[in-house]
């Protein structure tokens, strides 16, 4: 077993890259099951040895990559406290909130040898309770859109600045509307706790959707 | 517990006021992919009728 800091083998990026590409994953997945576009867009494709739904429509797919791209530099400094897929309904009003709440150790503590296999084996289970979620949420209204917001500080947007010129795609301050749910209902999916980031996923459903 | 303030993580920096960020531009609205599927369901079926 070796302690680490966050600065050794660049450790932030490794987990960066790591996270990114499971959120790619799960925001393609939630989207299938929460039916926010038409299921003819998806594919099959095995991700973590599990089958999962990926959209094909490239405009879609940009958007998705766009904005993990730009959430990536947070996570690389331990600065995405919370990285949540929000459904809308045509109001615009959040009627599903997937929470990623992320939380990385200062020290890492590894063993190196049984750690990407160990992550994978956690991100999985991840995968699969999304794939089943739609049993413990209620049916969302039609004409849902989407949306992701990451909970970070202040000081911390200054590591987005770059990417979001490069991209051209601009982040800004949420409003209420887009933040606040009346009467949430709190489902707790997964939880996860390796050396290298502890995760847990909840949604939080509104009570009355239509 | 969803909610545990001690499961908070420890962000690099004590200083600085939460934020709540999203993107500027919207994803593809619904119809929109709509659209796009049905375009390409008619685009497959010319293809396999030549």
């Amino acid at each position: 077993m070796t302690t680490l800091t966050r600065q050794d083998l660049n450790f932030g990026q490794v987990v960066a890259d790591i996270l990114c590409e499971f959120l790619e994953v799960a925001i393609h997945l939630i989207l299938y099951v929460r039916e926010v576009y038409p299921s003819g867009i998806f594919q099959k494709r095995k991700k973590y040895s599990v089958p999962v739904q990926m959209s094909c429509h490239p405009e879609l797919n940009q958007y998705i990559q766009d904005t993990l791209h730009c959430v990536k530099p947070l996570i690389e400094k331990n600065d995405a406290e919370k990285v949540v897929v929000v459904i809308m309904d045509k109001e615009h009003h959040p009627v599903e909130r997937f929470v990623f709440e992320i939380s990385q150790p200062t020290l890492l503590s590894i063993s190196s040898d049984t750690l990407l296999s160990h992550v994978e084996q956690l991100l999985r289970a991840f995968i699969l309770k999304i794939s089943v979620c739609d049993a413990v949420l209620n049916s969302n209204p039609p004409g849902c859109s989407f949306t992701v917001l990451v909970h970070t500080r202040d000081a911390a947007t200054r590591n987005m600045e770059k990417v979001q010129v490069i991209k051209d795609f601009p982040w800004i301050v949420a409003d209420e509307q887009e933040v606040h749910m009346q009467e949430p209902r709190l489902i707790p999916l997964k939880t996860m706790t390796s050396d290298i980031v502890k995760m847990q996923l909840y949604v939080e459903e509104r009570a009355h959707k239509t | 517990e969803a909610s545990n303030e001690q499961s908070e993580p420890d962000l690099s920096s004590a200083s600085g006021k939460k934020v709540i960020l999203l993107p500027c531009k919207n994803p593809p609205s619904r119809e929109r992919v709509q659209l796009w599927l049905e375009a390409r369901k008619q685009y497959k079926s010319l293809q396999n009728g030549r």
